[in-house]
């Protein structure tokens, strides 16, 4: 009877072509929109991860432990060539580099303001920061000039300085406190379109912030990339315990980023929220399409009932209707899902200049196609059509034959 | 109840059937007696809103009556459950309607195999009492047509195909022949009648039909529910 029941449902389900395609098509387009969400947040969330991590922070750093909280130039990383000669050794690394990072004064002729002046090494540090690829004017520690500082676009806003202006950096020096002041030539302009890094930062080498401040070969950061990019948001990982000792601290971007993790939550969440709220449209149309179905043809049911199909049969019957309704969708679905969401991952979505949680997209932002996605939602497409199919099968059920017949409810 | 299973199939006492949709009763079969013997072809008659349909429904245990009971080759149908009275209907009545009797989306072995596939009857066994039922019927070569490729006449053969080939103890046609033509419905129940001869199966039908009343060896009128006059006669 399970096999006659299924062939009738698969029938029925063309009996009105036109209504069965709508139903499919809007019930396929509540799928296909999940799908799209879905891509689009996963997306979104590598884009926010990678334009959060490979601007400047990298997937994990170093410090000394409290350098996190008091920023004291003093606070330099404790064991640095044990740290160093580990970090060289470790498979899970892809590269690191050095910093110094310090709060400075810098002046102008026209202004002066508070920054924070990074001490980077340029041969380490381009595949960890993104500061040579968002320069807007001049190059990148092109020569050995000792001198050299960049500076973000804000900035030489507020200071009225161009390209190869003088400015005057000042710092605290460690051992004694003394102010030590340098003056610099501005080789590079770059901008990042985040306040933060345009305004408040700017680049020396490395060797010449160490001289100022009197640190030797000492650092208060080192920024780490591994070779996949996840290690950074395992807060399990072996290698946080083991870096974070001798008074040092290792943290992941998610610790030192925690807007940005509760961000991409609160993404997630929206994705569950709209998935919630697409899957109780789709309900409603569901119970309204079957519920038509089963009005139009309620002499029909009576004459089934008549001939000894039992109630649990033809509740079965009209559940396997929805089940047949969700397959049509699911195939609808899954190809407009497929379409839509191939072109735009192709094409890419420009989000570029727009912040959210600290994070400025830098690039084109990607929706990503995973497999997963054409069989989660499909699953749970299929199983909620079968159960909202339930409660039509089951008034369909409790339809009395005699009435049936007479075609009134 | 001292049912003659010998020759009674149908024995009803004292049936009732009250509707108050609309807060009105309406008695619509009226302390209704009436014993139904096997291989009868019998008519119950009247106008509309006389009680026939009603008192069918009642027969097959598609309605409950208000008041009163039916006995079905022994059984009492009153008192089964819903799925009992399923179970019941499948194996032991036959059903003919006025017009959209067949699935539409079955072919027409299909519709005439639908009941013997509720019953579990093995495929084999199937085939043979379809092809055998086709020719009774005289719709051989019509087997894989859809309802809605055949005329009126010939989806109520392919009905009372579907209704006798699960041998039951009794057909019920409810307006037979109402949206036929007078030469197609009496094709028709000419061959009704001689599938009874030959079968020896009960019929009984409900109709204002003429055509069904002068065909009939019995005739039950009713009006306004009750029992107007039970009478034999010579079927023309």
């Amino acid at each position: 009877m399970f096999w006659l029941n299924i062939k009738l449902a698969w029938r029925n389900l063309f009996r009105n072509k036109r209504r069965s395609l709508i139903a499919g098509t809007a019930i396929g387009l509540g799928l296909a929109s999940l799908i799209f969400v879905d891509a689009l947040v996963i997306g979104m969330t590598d884009n926010m991860i990678h334009s959060a991590t490979a601007s400047f922070l990298g997937e994990g750093q170093i410090h000394d432990e409290n350098f996190v909280d008091t920023q004291a130039t003093e606070e330099t990383i404790n064991n640095l060539d044990w740290v160093v000669s580990e970090l060289e050794k470790e498979d899970i690394v892809q590269n690191f580099t050095r910093r110094t990072s310090v709060m400075a004064m810098i002046s102008s002729a026209a202004n002066v303001s508070s920054i924070n002046l990074v001490g980077v090494n340029p041969e380490t540090e381009p595949p960890l920061s993104q500061v040579d690829e968002a320069l807007q004017k001049g190059d990148y520690f092109k020569d050995e000039n000792m001198r050299d500082i960049l500076i973000g676009s804000k900035l030489a806003e507020i200071l009225e300085t161009e390209l190869n202006d003088r400015v005057v950096v000042t710092v605290s020096q460690v051992e004694t406190g003394d102010l030590s002041q340098d003056m610099f030539r501005v080789s590079g302009i770059y901008h990042f379109n985040t306040p933060e890094m345009d305004r408040g930062m700017a680049f020396i080498r490395l060797k010449k912030a160490q001289d100022m401040l009197g640190l030797g070969d000492n650092v208060h950061e080192i920024a780490i990339n591994f070779t996949d990019n996840r290690y950074g948001r395992n807060d399990k990982l072996p290698f946080w315990d083991k870096y974070s000792k001798h008074g040092n601290l290792a943290q992941g971007w998610t610790e030192i980023l925690p807007q940005l993790e509760a961000a991409l939550e609160l993404s997630q969440f929206s994705t569950f929220l709209v998935g919630v709220i697409l899957f109780g449209v789709v309900a409603l149309g569901i119970i309204n399409t079957l519920f038509m179905s089963l009005y139009e043809r309620m002499f029909e049911f009576g004459v089934l009932r008549a001939v000894g199909t039992r109630p649990a049969s033809l509740a079965q019957l009209i559940v396997l209707e929805a089940a047949a309704l969700a397959v049509i969708s699911i195939v609808l679905g899954n190809i407009i899902g497929l379409i839509v969401t191939y072109i735009t991952a192709q094409v890419g979505i420009d989000y570029t200049g727009i912040e959210f949680a600290g994070v400025t997209f830098r690039t084109l932002l990607y929706p990503e196609l995973k497999p997963s996605q054409f069989i989660f939602y499909p699953f749970w497409v299929f199983v909620l059509t079968v159960l909202v199919g339930l409660y039509p099968a089951i008034s369909a059920a409790k339809i009395s034959p005699a009435r049936a017949l007479q075609k009134v409810l | 109840m001292a049912q003659n299973q010998q020759t009674e199939l149908v024995v009803a006492e004292g049936l009732e059937k009250v509707y108050s949709d609309d807060g009105v009763p309406v008695h619509a079969v009226n302390n209704v007696d009436l014993t139904i013997n096997k291989g009868e072809f019998t008519a119950i008659v009247g106008p509309s809103g006389s009680g026939k349909t009603t008192l069918l429904n009642i027969i097959s245990g598609l309605d409950t009556p208000t008041n009163g009971k039916v006995w079905l080759n022994g059984q009492p149908i009153s008192a089964m459950s819903g799925k009992e009275l399923s179970d019941f209907r499948r194996d032991h009545i036959g059903f003919i309607f006025q017009a959209y009797n067949l699935i539409p989306v079955l072919t027409v072995v299909e519709n005439i195999e639908y009941i013997m596939l509720l019953q579990g009857v093995d495929k084999q066994e199937r085939r043979d009492r379809v092809n055998a039922i086709l020719k009774d019927v005289g719709m051989e070569g019509y087997q894989d047509r859809k309802p809605t490729q055949l005329s009126g006449g010939q989806q109520q053969r392919v009905a009372v195909a579907r209704a006798m080939v699960s041998q039951p103890s009794l057909i019920l046609a409810d307006e037979p022949t109402a949206n036929l033509d007078s030469d197609t419905g009496s094709r028709l129940l000419e061959m009704m009648r001689e599938l009874n001869h030959k079968t020896n199966m009960t019929f009984i039908f409900s109709t204002h039909d003429e055509l069904v009343i002068k065909k009939a060896r019995r005739l039950v009128v009713l009006k306004d529910g009750k029992t107007l006059e039970d009478k034999e006669q010579q079927p023309s």
